[in-house]
């Protein structure tokens, strides 16, 4: 379980409406090691920022401000190659069967070892080396999630 | 009959006048045919014989029990047509049908709706034959008939009500369709907000955690969300796998040691579990959750001070309609632990194992503590169909 390899760090936008949730979160990523270059709660502020900021990762909630629209918010984060999304939801039942996008789902309630060992997960993918998902129960992958990642 | 005239004893000359010895051309006794005449006659089922020449179906005898079905008097029938009981509800494909067996001299049987003099209808079931002469051609028809008025209008009724019971059905069965989708709909809406919540009151102790300085209040907070945390992937594990009323503590345990694990200094402390693979009810997962929760915890957290190594070991065996609990650690046991921070912890898992009607015993066992646990498993843990055997025994030896 110990960081065999340092992770990188990672530019993260944070697609989250609730705004305990996201601040927490934010601590979380910077404890990691992470840097959160942006928090959105509503589908357009995402998409905006997602443009300005041009982030290494996405993590997108499906209901936002504006309603179910994480599904649409991870459609067109993923359309730019350089962005890994990665849906972070208590309602994984709304993702479509293609994930629109996403590499893969983070389970609300999670855990910080969970959010910590996903995004390590996708770091590593990031750089072309193996990774693992073992013990990440709340980390879970699209059904073609090993050849979404872009470099 | 014949026999009696055939061996008839009482001679020739009294053959003319005796009954028995009358016979008609074709070869029947008078009497027989009297009879026949008289019984049909006074027959209760409605009868009409009619002539058979041609197209010419003129009636030549009936009953009165066809009079008293039809309501016409015998001079108002006796020579017309039979086709004069048919009406604009007669199905003209059944005449035909009728027709085209007589013509074939085949008997017939058939359900036709009449009328009466009245001009009410009436189904009239027929059986028609045609009556041949010694020769063999076709001289009348006979029909037998009978009102089946009551068998019809009784199908109609229960066509109709069997038309009605399926349109209700289908109508409870969309109904109850639609009411079950709303079900289910607000239950995925109640198990999101649920896991929001859960997710928004972890943060909140995180966050005021992160804002509190180094010490007990900050450890107290921390501890609250890693319980917040335990009952948290309970209720995830709950409603991701289908089955809403089980929950697998082995794969919880899997989860939740995997967390422990990740936070501990590996090099100093082992932690080995062998948890059966068993299905408990959703009623007793978060005691449950809680409880191994604390115990672990506790163990890992307060029985190596001062960097001290050790091993903490966990059990969970399914016997006997009860689950058998076991933690042991090689720390420096119960006593030591002052101002005993585990004070809480303890109390909560004898609280839990109250709460789940069981029993629990603390033991020192030099060096360290022995906790044994046992709680009786309820029905709906039990209704499981057979315990896996297989038990995985992940280690998490970092």
């Amino acid at each position: 379980m110990g960081h065999v390899t340092p992770t990188p760090p990672l530019r993260i936008l944070v697609v989250e409406d609730e705004v305990l949730i996201a601040l927490e979160l934010e601590c979380l990523l910077d404890d990691l090691g992470h840097v959160t270059v942006g928090v959105a709660g509503s589908s357009q502020e995402a998409i905006a920022l997602g443009l300005a900021t041009h982030p290494d990762v996405a993590l997108v909630d499906i209901h936002l401000i504006d309603g179910p629209t994480g599904v649409a918010v991870a459609r067109a984060l993923s359309a730019d190659p350089h962005t890994t999304v990665v849906f972070m939801t208590a309602n994984a039942k709304r993702i479509p069967d293609d994930f629109a996008g996403a590499l893969g789902v983070i389970a609300k309630p999670y855990s910080e070892r969970v959010v910590a060992g996903a995004l390590r997960y996708v770091a590593d993918r990031r750089a072309g080396h193996a990774a693992s998902l073992e013990g990440l129960d709340g980390f879970r992958l699209a059904a073609d999630g090993s050849e979404r990642l872009h470099h | 009959m014949t026999d009696g005239r055939t061996f008839d004893t009482q001679g020739p000359s009294q053959q003319p006048d005796s009954p028995q010895g009358r016979t008609s051309p074709e070869g029947h006794s008078h009497l027989e045919g009297m009879t026949l005449v008289s019984a049909f006659a006074e027959s209760p089922t409605p009868m009409v014989l009619t002539q058979a020449r041609g197209g010419d179906h003129a009636i030549v005898w009936v009953n009165a029990a066809f009079l008293a079905m039809t309501g016409y008097a015998r001079d108002e029938i006796v020579g017309r047509d039979c086709r004069m009981l048919q009406g604009p509800q007669t199905d003209p494909e059944t005449v035909a049908r009728i027709r085209a067996a007589l013509a074939a001299g085949r008997t017939f049987e058939t359900e036709l709706v009449n009328y009466r003099k009245d001009g009410s209808s009436f189904w009239n079931g027929m059986t028609l034959s045609p009556v041949r002469d010694g020769a063999g051609a076709i001289t009348h028809y006979y029909a037998a008939q009978a009102d089946m008025t009551g068998k019809h209008s009784l199908e109609v009724a229960m066509t109709h009500a069997n038309h009605d019971l399926e349109r209700r059905v289908a109508e409870q069965t969309a109904d109850l369709r639609a009411a079950l989708e709303q079900k289910t709909a607000l239950l995925h809406e109640v198990d999101h907000r649920v896991k929001n919540n859960l997710q928004v009151i972890s943060s909140l102790m995180l966050l005021k955690a992160r804002r509190t300085p180094e010490g007990e209040a900050r450890a107290a907070l921390n501890g609250m969300a890693e319980r917040i945390g335990a009952l948290s992937t309970v209720h995830r594990m709950l409603y991701s796998a289908g089955d809403v009323t089980r929950f697998n503590l082995q794969e919880f345990a899997d989860d939740f040691l995997g967390d422990l694990v990740a936070g501990l200094d590996g090099e100093r402390t082992a932690v080995s579990a062998a948890i059966d693979s068993m299905a408990v009810s959703a009623a007793m997962a978060a005691p449950l959750a809680l409880m191994l929760h604390e115990l672990a915890t506790n163990a890992v957290r307060h029985a190596f001070p001062d960097n001290r190594a050790g091993r903490v070991s966990i059990t969970a065996r399914r016997r006997d309609g009860a689950l058998h609990m076991l933690i042991e650690d090689d720390g420096v046991g119960l006593s030591a632990t002052v101002p005993n921070p585990a004070g809480f912890g303890r109390s909560l898992v004898e609280m839990v194992v109250r709460q789940l009607r069981g029993t629990i015993a603390w033991s020192e066992t030099a060096p360290g503590t022995r906790v044994e646990i046992n709680v009786p498993l309820d029905a709906i843990s039990l209704s499981e169909a057979v315990p896996d055997p297989d038990v995985e025994v992940p280690r998490w030896a970092t």
